[in-house]
């Protein structure tokens, strides 16, 4: 078995593979001095790598994989497993791979008798006390150390002295809502433990005992209180911690693995999301560097079950005895039509919500247009008293995701990233491990994982900090890269304007003042919502209180389920639902269109780097709801003005033409347009407002029900209320005085 | 296992009249799948690179127009550790309709690509593949891992926040 | 010679009990035979019951439905507690031995509702996958 696997790595190696190892190699050598790089022989085969790098590492440049089970490419060393082991020439032991750095002209034996049995014995002592219940562990099928039992274990154990003494038995511990236990299967890689202090910042977890009675737990039971605890199920290489939701319910070959992206947050980290039977039974975190890494956030991860509750499946008309009936499509079609007919463009607006995609985005505008009407808003508003939404580098994470690697201070306005952003705070967390990065807020005094310098809770604090008064800007004028992130959420407040004016001026003179490298952007938004940079490019406005003033006879809702606009608002306006959900939104409708979730529709969303991905259709819409843009076709079709796009294709078409960004997928348009947007925003003085700058969400329990699919799903109501039942404020912050 | 052809022509002296044994298979072996080199007489005619075998691949006309194939590498399963997966190109297929049967409530479809996921050694032979069966593709670019350079010294450093909190 | 004798006997006999040759022509339309035999009884729907021992098992034991079926008579017309008798499962008619009736009998037994605007429809017990959403009675 195992001379089989190891022949067919190389025939595979042999061909194509080549390539990428070379690929590989070259992208090592780009950022180092050619000289740098030492040789080491790799199964006799010479391979160069920076020094320091790993034994294992220097095999994968060599393209071997060395067996491993507490290693990981993103947590730190353990070496603690021994998996790893290889035979290095000239040393007396194999050598845990994992943890020895390389030295030159290393002769790494990757298949050697000696480095089989090691891994052979260390296969036997794993299995000791692991027990068998592959055939009802959750795991099965996808379970590294099943895997690698087959490949690399033998076929009998000699310790048969648990015959009589039995397997060690270890008590489950409870871990919350999300997270299953089975700890007998624990193999004390700690790659949980190390997961939740490193990435996740909680030190929930931790190991007691030593030897055999070492155990894996929160010490005390206590719920592990991270917005991201999903990836510990990832992590774990045995099925020790499994998925609470998904227990029981497929295995992992019956299922259907469809790539496509999440919406409930506005990074679109990347997923799999994997199907059977018309059923979305669990969602995975799909590796993208420059997005979510291999991470994914436990919304996106555990509410898939909204996706079944409380869905829209048939259109629906207000009766005349004021209960929304369900209906045909043509009677909801032509009940709009009739009252569309008796208004005029002015009277009609619309307002997007937050998990729209660009498609319908795109159709609904070119309806509204179509009808004379110019009222298309955007629920999350956006300052535009200056150039505000013209210009794109004023509503976008400039910088992108992968650049706060890079930076050397961050200042965080008005914003929450733990909870707005679970991954860009995860990716903050990384950059102040490994690179020492600065991080101060303003705004809500909230544990963000990390320590970081809090300035208050002012808006004054950002002017003080552009005139150089304030006592921190001696920091920020010595940071070499310097970061700006600004939540949008601070943007909702009146004095808007005056924040993004004074967050721009600022990003603008760090930027200019600092020495910089060139193409180095300072100022970034950080978006709560996945439709909301796409909306911005299509020219969506804000305009809540416009809709309230104006007082429209017809308001087209798409999706909009935030509660901003009400029934009082308008007493006779006629309100048209599409969305997915029966939510906050259909509640006040007089008409309710059916439309598709983010998993039924292949659809454009544009995070909040401003980097255009597609979600893709993965299960058919419930009932008789269609496709969000194909309502709006056969609505304009209905009303004898029919949009000039039969397919998806031509709707795409049409979507380059309204922005090129829309269509450009993967890519980041780099908008350079910062400079001009202060010369213009430097003409408005918005005036700032005296109240304290408040985050949306300061704790654990705000962060799982936030939107239509979420506030539907059972697991994320399971989750506010065992952190509720906990009782365990993360209030307390780590957070420095001012320095 | 589908089987591919690379073009040959200027290797080949007779042109687009190629053998058998120069048929590559998928993941750009030669070992297997083919005869003998040495025997020089031609068996069959292989049809070019840009010539449509879609007339022949029995495929039904509505599920070979209008669909999107999409060429990428497949990321790392994030529920294992190996790596492997991760070495060839695959193609996936735009997904179609699928519903449940009435009768036994299994998930039905009516999509034979559904099912199929070629993988390819190369991109270039995915390419090939499709503008031989006719199927419009996209291309999702190979992403570069980034490895770290990482010491077991950092877990006890006394002045770097990479120090261990918890064990 | 004497079988058609007999033959002849015999038919003369049908159509004798079956009440002359108008209705013999009658019942000949609706079942396509007319057989001579020895009345057994009637049960609770009119079906009469007869035998012949001259014709062998399983043409010696007939029933002749209510002629309130018309041509729509069906197999479970038959009363449960004649089933037995007509399909030799027992040897005694209910007239004679009336069977045991426990308490998990029927006391009415109804016929196959097949192909009849009542007929059985099976329906799904499962919750279904997705759950609507109902709205709230909230009035403008």
């Amino acid at each position: 078995m195992n001379k089989l696997i190891i022949n067919s790595s190389k025939k595979l190696l042999s061909s194509s593979l080549n390539k990428n190892i070379l690929k590989s190699q070259t992208a090592l050598l780009s950022n180092v001095v050619p000289d740098n790089r030492i040789e080491v022989f790799v199964d006799d085969k010479p391979v160069l790598v920076q020094p320091g790098v790993t034994v294992l590492q220097a095999c994968a440049e060599a393209g071997v994989e060395i067996p491993r089970f507490c290693y990981h490419e993103r947590l730190a060393i353990a070496g603690n497993c021994r998996m790893c082991l290889v035979e290095i020439e000239r040393t007396p032991k194999p050598v845990a791979s994992c943890a020895m750095p390389v030295m030159k002209g290393m002769k790494i034996k990757t298949d050697s008798p000696v480095t089989r049995k090691a891994r052979e014995g260390v296969m036997e002592f794993m299995l000791v006390n692991h027990p068998l219940d592959c055939p009802v562990c959750d795991q099965g099928g996808e379970c590294d150390l099943q895997d690698q039992a087959m490949a690399f274990g033998s076929d009998r154990s000699r310790f048969t002295d648990n015959l009589f003494s039995g397997k060690r038995a270890t008590e489950d511990k409870n871990l919350g809502p999300l997270v299953k236990t089975s700890m007998n299967r624990c193999i004390h890689c700690t790659r949980c433990v190390r997961f939740a202090s490193e990435v996740a910042g909680v030190d929930d977890l931790g190991t007691t005992g030593r030897g055999n009675d070492m155990q894996i737990g929160t010490y005390v039971e206590k719920l592990l209180a991270s917005e991201v605890s999903g990836n510990v199920i990832d992590l774990c290489p045995v099925g020790a911690l499994t998925s609470k939701p998904y227990a029981f319910t497929a295995r992992p070959w019956e299922l259907r693995k469809i790539s496509s992206i999440d919406v409930l947050d506005a990074l679109g980290s990347n997923i799999v999301v994997q199907h059977r039977a018309g059923d979305v039974m669990r969602i995975l975190p799909r590796l993208n560097e420059d997005i979510n890494e291999e991470w994914l956030d436990d919304k996106a991860r555990f509410s898939y079950d909204g996706l079944r509750r409380q869905r829209l499946v048939t259109p629906m008309v207000r009766g005349h005895d004021g209960l929304l009936k369900p209906c045909e499509w043509d009677d909801a079609f032509y009940a709009i039509a009739d009252k569309l007919s008796r208004a005029s463009g002015s009277q009609i607006a619309a307002l997007a919500g937050g998990l729209a995609d660009a498609e319908s985005l795109v159709a609904l505008k070119d309806l509204m247009n179509r009808l004379g009407s110019e009222n298309v808003f955007v629920e999350e508003s956006f300052p535009g008293q200056a150039s505000g939404t013209d210009l794109r580098s004023n509503y976008v994470a400039n910088s992108g995701i992968t650049n706060l690697e890079q930076a050397d201070l961050v200042l965080l306005v008005g914003t929450n990233p733990r909870y707005e952003a679970p991954l860009y705070n995860t990716r903050i967390r990384k950059s102040l491990v490994h690179n020492e990065l600065k991080v101060a807020l303003i705004g809500s005094q909230v544990n963000l994982s990390y320590e970081y310098d809090y300035l208050g809770d002012s808006a004054q604090i950002l002017e003080d900090l552009l005139n150089g008064k304030h006592e921190y800007s001696k920091f920020l004028a010595k940071a070499k890269k310097p970061l700006i992130v600004l939540g949008s959420a601070a943007l909702q407040r009146k004095d808007g304007d005056a924040l993004l004016n004074l967050a721009t001026r600022l990003s603008e003179k760090l930027r200019t003042q600092n020495g910089c490298p060139n193409d180095w952007r300072v100022f970034n938004v950080l978006h709560r919502w996945a439709s909301q940079v796409a909306a911005l490019d299509i020219g969506y406005r804000s305009g809540i209180e416009q809709i309230k003033a104006q007082k429209p006879k017809i308001l087209y809702l798409l999706g909009a389920d935030e509660d901003l606009v009400s029934r009082v608002d308008g007493d006779d306006t006629f309100i048209i639902y599409q969305g997915h959900h029966g939510d906050r939104g259909a509640e006040i409708a007089d008409v309710v269109l059916p439309g598709a979730a983010y998993t039924e529709k292949s659809a454009t969303y544009v995070n909040t780097e401003g980097r255009a991905q597609q979600a893709s259709f993965v299960v058919a819409p419930p009932g008789k709801a269609k496709e969000d843009w194909q309502i709006l076709r056969a609505l304009s079709d209905v009303l004898g003005n029919p949009l000039p796009y039969d397919d998806l294709d031509a709707l795409r078409k049409r979507m380059g033409e309204v922005s090129p960004t829309l269509t450009s997928y993967d890519k980041i348009e780099s908008a350079s347009f910062l400079p001009l947007s202060v010369s213009l925003s430097q003409k408005v003085k918005p005036a700032l407002s005296k109240e304290p700058i408040r985050a949306w969400q300061t704790e654990l329990g705000d962060f799982y029900m936030t939107n239509p699919i979420s506030r539907a799903s059972l697991t994320m109501a399971r989750c506010v209320q065992s952190f509720k039942k906990t009782n365990e404020p993360v209030k307390q912050t780590q957070a420095n005085a001012n320095p | 296992m589908s089987l591919l052809v690379r073009n040959f022509s200027k290797l080949n002296p007779l042109g687009s009249i190629r053998s058998y044994s120069e048929v590559v298979n998928v993941f750009g072996r030669r070992s297997v799948d083919t005869q003998a080199a040495d025997e020089k007489k031609t068996i069959a005619t292989i049809p070019e690179n840009t010539e449509s075998v879609k007339e022949v691949s029995g495929h039904p006309e509505v599920h070979l127009t209008g669909r999107l194939a999409k060429i990428y590498v497949p990321p790392k399963n994030s529920m294992q550790s190996g790596t492997f997966g991760t070495r060839r190109w695959r193609i996936d297929f735009d997904n179609r309709d699928r519903w449940e049967n009435p009768l036994m409530g299994w998930g039905s479809s009516g999509d034979p690509l559904s099912s199929l996921q070629p993988e390819f050694g190369s991109k270039e032979d995915a390419i090939v593949y499709c503008q031989r069966m006719g199927f419009r593709y996209v291309v999702e670019e190979e992403r570069e891992i980034k490895r770290r350079i990482k010491s077991y010294g950092a877990n006890y450093s006394w002045n770097k926040r990479t120090r261990v909190s918890t064990k | 010679m004497t079988s058609i004798v007999q033959n002849f006997r015999n038919l003369a006999l049908s159509i004798k009990q079956n009440g002359g040759l108008y209705r013999s022509i009658l019942q000949l339309y609706r079942v396509d035979e007319i057989k001579e035999g020895e009345y057994i009884g009637t049960d609770r729907n009119g079906n009469r019951y007869y035998q012949n021992k001259r014709f062998f098992v399983g043409r010696s034991r007939w029933v002749i439905y209510n002629e309130k079926y018309g041509l729509d008579y069906d197999g479970t017309h038959v009363d449960p507690e004649w089933h037995g008798w007509l399909h030799y499962v027992r040897d005694d008619p209910p007239t004679v031995k009336p069977p045991i009736t426990y308490k998990w009998v029927t006391p009415n037994p109804q016929e196959n509702k097949t192909g009849t605007p009542d007929n059985y429809v099976p329906y799904s017990t499962v919750k279904p996958k997705i759950e609507a959403w109902v709205p709230k009675s909230n009035k403008k």
